[in-house]
Order: C-alpha cells, then sequence, then structure tokens
C-alpha cells in the first residue's frame, strides 16, 4: 500500500525490535500487535499508512475482551512456519466458543476486514444453519417470521423447484 | 444445541454483506431452508448478484473467473447448476471404445488421438486436453487443448472441438461470438453418470453462430425470473440427457420386431443418417480415471509415466482391486482382464517386504541398469538419479495373467520369463523390472503435486 517500506521489516532477525502498533478498544484498554500481525486488517493497513505519530488507533467498535482475541488471532496467523493442520486445528479451538463471542468476532473481523476471521466466524454461523428446519433456524436465531401459513407454503414449494 | 439466552446480536443484525459471507457457505437446499425463514430472507437468497454470485464464488472463486463467464451476464444460479455438474470433470479421462468404422473415419489417415485426456479450469471455460508423451527424450508431456466448454449469457452450453489441436491456449481471444468463424466444431457434450463422457457433433448447429438452436430452449431463462414457475418436462434435471438422446438409445437397444416408433422419429432417424456422411468430427466416449494418485494405504495407485518397449515415453495406469491385487496398464489399453492384452505387471497380493532385504534380493537389484528418460527438473536441483535413490519397499508381480501351477511355482522357465519386482524408492515413485533381464524401468507420478507440465 504505502510506497516506502516501514522503518523495521516483519522479518527482521530477532535481535532487531519488531515494530508494534498500538490499539485502543472501545472501553479505553490498549493492545499492542506486531506490524506484520496487524496487516491481516485491511482496516489496519489503511490506519497505519496514515497514523505517523504512533498514537495508539482507536477502534470505537470493539471491545477490549474482543480486540484481545482479535490480537490473539491476527498474531497466530502471522507466525512464520505453522503447517497448515495445525492452524486448523488452532482455528477451531479458537471459535470453540459461546456463539454470542462467536458473533463478536464476527462484526468485528468485518470492522476490521480481517478476511481468514471472518471466514471461519462466517463458517461457524453456517453450520449451526446446516441440518435445521426453517422452524429450527428461527428459533434459533430468533428471526421474526410474519408469514401467513399459506405464503409459507408457496414459499416452500418454490424453493423446492428451485434448489432441486 | 439451544442457548439458553437470546443472543444480544443475532444474525438479523449482520450487515447484509456479512449473512451473503454466512450463506455462501451453505449448499443450495440449506439456502432453501434458510429463506422460509422469513419474507426478507426469501428476497435475500432470491437475488442472483448478491447471493448466487457469493455461492458460485466460495466454491469455485480460486479455480476460475466466475464473473467472466457467460460474457458476464449470465445468470449465477444458473452458473452455479452448471458448475456443479462441470467441476466432476475435472480431472484425467481416458478415451474408451473403438474408433468409428464409418467411411469418414477410415479415409482419413490421422492416427488416432492420444487416449489420455485431462479437463482443467480455464478462466471462463473447462478445457479438455489431450495428454500425449513429449518425445524429446524426458519425462515432459504435451498438453494439447481440444474441447473447450463454457455457456453463453443465456446459459446455455457452448461447447467446440479443435478437431487439429492448433488453437494453443483457449485464452481470452476465443468469445462465444468469434466462434463461427474459426474452423472449431460445435460439439455436445453428454454425461452418462458421472464417469462416462460423450462428446459428439452437434449436427444441429451446422458449424456457423445460431446458437438457440439446442434443445433446452426456454426452461433455463425460467430460472432466473422473480417468477418461478414450474418449467415443463424437458429440463429435468441440469446434465440429464436430453429427450432425443434417450429415445435414440432406447430404439437402438429395443427389440428390432417391436413396433417401430412415431413416424416423426422415423423421419428423424433418416435426417441422422443423411447427416453422418456430413461429420466433421467422430464421437468420442470417455471414462473418468478416478484414482490417478497414490494414497498411504495405496501407494502404487495412479497415473505414471516411464520408458515403455520402445524407449518412448509412455503413460501406465495402476489400480488396485477389492481383494487386494493391483494391475498395471498402459493408457489406452483395455482394462479386462480377458481382453487379450498383457499386463504391464500385476499382482494378486500387494503386501510390500520390508528391509533388511535378502541378498539375493539385494544382488538382483544391484546388478540391474536402470532405464528412465532424462529427468530435467531434479538433474537440474543436482537431485540424486534413481540409481542411487535408496529402496524402501519390494514387491513381487508377474507380467502374465497365464495360469500359474503351485507346485511348479518358480520353477519353470515361463515363470521366471514373466517373474518380476517392484522396487518402491523412499521419494514415493518406484520402479519394475522382470527376470527375464536386467533393467529396471523407473516411473514417475504424470501430475507431481498436481502439475502436469514442470
Amino acid at each position: 500500500m504505502s510506497s516506502s517500506p516501514p522503518p523495521s521489516s516483519a522479518a527482521a532477525s530477532p535481535s532487531c525490535p519488531k515494530k508494534m502498533i498500538a490499539l485502543r478498544s472501545s472501553d479505553g484498554e490498549t493492545f499492542e500487535i506486531e506490524e506484520a500481525a496487524a496487516l491481516q486488517s485491511k482496516t489496519l493497513e489503511n490506519m497505519i499508512d496514515e497514523d505517523c505519530a504512533g498514537t495508539p488507533i482507536p477502534l470505537p467498535n470493539v471491545t477490549g475482551k474482543i480486540l484481545a482475541k482479535v490480537v490473539e488471532f491476527c498474531s497466530k496467523h502471522a507466525e512464520p512456519g505453522v503447517d497448515d493442520e495445525s492452524l486448523r486445528a488452532w482455528d477451531a479451538e479458537f471459535v470453540n466458543v459461546e456463539q454470542a463471542t462467536v458473533f463478536d468476532y464476527i462484526l468485528a473481523a468485518n470492522f476490521l476486514e480481517i478476511p481468514t476471521l471472518l471466514n471461519l466466524t462466517c463458517n461457524v454461523v453456517a453450520d449451526m444453519i446446516r441440518g435445521k428446519t426453517p422452524d429450527e433456524i428461527r428459533k434459533f436465531f430468533n428471526i421474526k417470521s410474519i408469514f401467513s401459513p399459506e405464503e409459507e407454503e408457496e414459499v416452500r414449494r418454490e424453493n423446492h423447484w428451485a434448489f432441486e | 444445541m439451544e442457548p439458553d439466552f437470546v443472543p444480544t446480536t443475532s444474525f438479523v443484525d449482520f450487515p447484509e454483506d456479512v449473512q451473503l459471507c454466512i450463506l455462501s457457505f451453505l449448499t443450495p437446499p440449506e439456502i432453501a431452508n434458510f429463506s422460509c425463514t422469513s419474507k426478507r430472507f426469501v428476497a435475500l437468497c432470491r437475488s442472483d448478484a448478491k447471493l448466487w454470485h457469493a455461492l458460485c464464488d466460495r466454491r469455485w472463486g480460486s479455480k476460475t473467473q466466475i464473473r467472466k463467464w457467460g460474457d458476464g451476464k449470465i445468470c449465477y444460479r444458473l452458473l452455479y447448476k452448471t458448475l456443479s455438474e462441470w467441476e466432476s470433470l475435472i480431472g484425467f479421462w481416458r478415451r474408451s471404445g473403438q474408433r468409428s468404422t464409418s467411411a469418414a473415419a477410415a479415409a482419413s489417415a490421422a492416427p488416432p488421438p492420444p487416449p489420455l485426456v485431462v479437463f482443467d479450469w480455464g478462466p471462463s471455460f473447462v478445457a479438455g486436453s489431450r495428454v500425449s508423451p513429449s518425445q524429446d527424450g524426458t519425462y515432459g508431456v504435451v498438453k494439447s487443448p481440444f474441447l473447450w466448454m463454457s455457456l453463453s449469457p443465456g446459459g446455455e452450453p457452448v461447447n467446440f472441438v479443435d478437431p487439429d489441436g492448433k488453437g494453443g491456449e483457449f485464452g481470452a481471444n476465443y468469445s462465444v461470438d468469434s466462434i463461427g468463424k474459426t474452423d472449431l466444431i460445435p460439439v455436445d457434450v453428454n454425461f452418462m453418470g458421472c464417469t462416462h463422457l460423450v462428446v459428439e457433433e452437434n449436427m444441429g448447429l451446422g458449424g456457423n453462430s445460431h446458437r438457440n438452436g439446442f434443445r433446452r430452449s426456454s426452461s433455463s431463462a425460467n430460472l432466473c425470473s422473480d417468477e418461478e414457475e414450474a418449467s415443463g418436462g424437458e429440463n429435468g434435471t441440469f446434465g440429464s440427457l436430453p429427450d432425443r438422446y434417450m429415445s435414440e438409445m432406447y430404439q437402438h437397444f429395443a427389440n428390432r420386431t417391436s413396433p417401430g416408433g412415431s413416424s416423426a422419429s422415423r423421419r428423424q432417424k433418416k435426417r441422422e443418417k443423411e447427416r453422418q456422411g456430413k461429420r466433421r468430427w467422430e464421437p468420442e466416449h470417455f471414462v473418468k480415471i478416478v484414482d490417478c494418485s497414490p494414497t498411504p494405504s495405496r501407494p502404487l495407485q495412479g497415473l505414471w509415466k516411464g520408458i515403455g518397449d520402445c524407449t518412448k515415453l509412455e503413460f501406465y495406469l495402476v489400480t488396485y482391486d477389492e481383494i487386494g491385487g493391483i494391475a498395471c496398464r498402459r493408457v489406452g489399453e483395455p482394462a479386462d482382464r480377458f481382453s487379450g492384452c498383457a499386463p504391464v505387471f500385476w499382482t494378486s497380493k500387494a503386501t510390500f517386504i520390508e528391509p533388511p532385504f535378502s541378498q539375493e534380493e539385494m544382488i538382483m537389484y544391484d546388478s540391474r541398469m536402470h532405464l528412465h528418460p532424462i529427468d530435467e527438473e531434479n538433474s537440474m536441483f543436482g537431485e540424486l538419479p534413481m540409481e542411487n535413490e535408496p529402496v524402501t519397499h519390494i514387491l513381487y508381480i508377474n507380467s502374465s495373467y497365464d495360469l500359474l501351477i503351485p507346485d511348479l511355482a518358480g520353477t519353470t522357465a515361463t515363470d521366471r520369463h514373466n517373474e518380476g519386482r517392484i522396487w518402491q524408492y523412499r521419494d514415493g515413485t518406484f520402479g519394475y523390472g522382470f527376470l527375464r533381464d536386467n533393467f529396471i524401468i523407473d516411473l514417475k507420478h504424470i501430475a507431481p503435486n498436481g502439475c502436469l507440465l514442470h
């Protein structure tokens, strides 16, 4: 994105300090994240380019609790030398949380534009939909339906043809 | 798993593109279920540009350019249905059946096309290419595209064959409109089950660009309209044979003395016979090669390449049967045990001998000469030629299906003639040879790491 390379590159040797980015959550907590990890977020990538003074980037849409986990996710995915299988296993553990938390991850991933996290969490929600009848889906997601029974039957019939 | 509480955020609260991202992981039947949940989602699930594009992109976005199909104007729901079917084409197929004995074929002096074919994704089409060994003394192969399958903006299949294979790569130059002006021959590609394909000239088109002469005329448009009408019997499921073929096949196999078909079908058959003489391209049948690659439990399985009888590169197919045996044939030779074609090698029991190997086996291996084409890739990186590659397993094989008399096994001259070994190397490749000579034919997988051309 930027034309000039950052002062210290992410591939620096261990003795060279890596550039850290400071983030501030909606509830005032500050977190530090390595630049390589932060670049997983398109939103942060844009902000890093514009930010010169090094003050913490405010993220009013993300609470501290969630931001901590997002930082953890991005850091893990920026780690070199992790093989696909163990990363997948780590991801599965990462989303093995309460539904409400998964939903919070989705909103954070959407706001911060982190495609890997968004895909991972959306797939989890897709799993929640899979195998359920429309009624079960409605109950699960608290979807208010204003179909009359006849309307619903009509939709069901139409869909049966369209999808099979 | 019911939650004990209603979450503060719910699916309905997500922005639409997040909802689409979630739905893009589902299959159409699951989407149908979901769309029944509320009026709002009915509309979302019917949105072609949004939802169906997301579904196509999720499944095939990494393999092909979704937005380029059908000149960018195609209905994505239709594209999803078609690509779901065409996806099973991707991979290796072999030509099957005898060459037609019609006058046209007999007259042409051209050698039969190579038996191995591979189907690949293109940016806005699926391409079938003939795969043949390169004759330059290396392990290299030559890939010649000959079949191009795409869709019109209306969603109709638009398939063409390039009979001489001079077209090279089907690049962006080939658009649906330019076809009529070249030597490409329009064809129908019909699936008969998932593993059998028939490609034959579409005589109804006559080589110019009147593409609306396909059998499926109006039904595809219905899928995109807001009114979802039930279609007539002609649609069936996409990919099923058009009715004309079904009636032809039935009449072919039906009892000849039974009452014939209607006069319309008799007229049609007569027209077909007349057209036969003007065919520019003979129909070809293809059978899918289902297990193309080795697995941990079947390390010899798949398509391999190595020196054949005439010191030219050839392709081999090794298959495992259900009772623990292995057979290897040259690709293109009939697989049936009673066809009279001897296998390259076979064994009824694929149990490997582990090291340490007996002195006798070591001597047998070390005294042999390795036959293999120049392996440019490895020699460029200074890797060990096969001669220095350690042998990890040995397998007893035979080169003939002739009956073995148990008491005399291993003693007669014929047995020694046919008996042989497979030597499996540490890198997963293997070589084979027979007691009757002093050679080892070293094979490499036809597409290591999924790359046919390297």
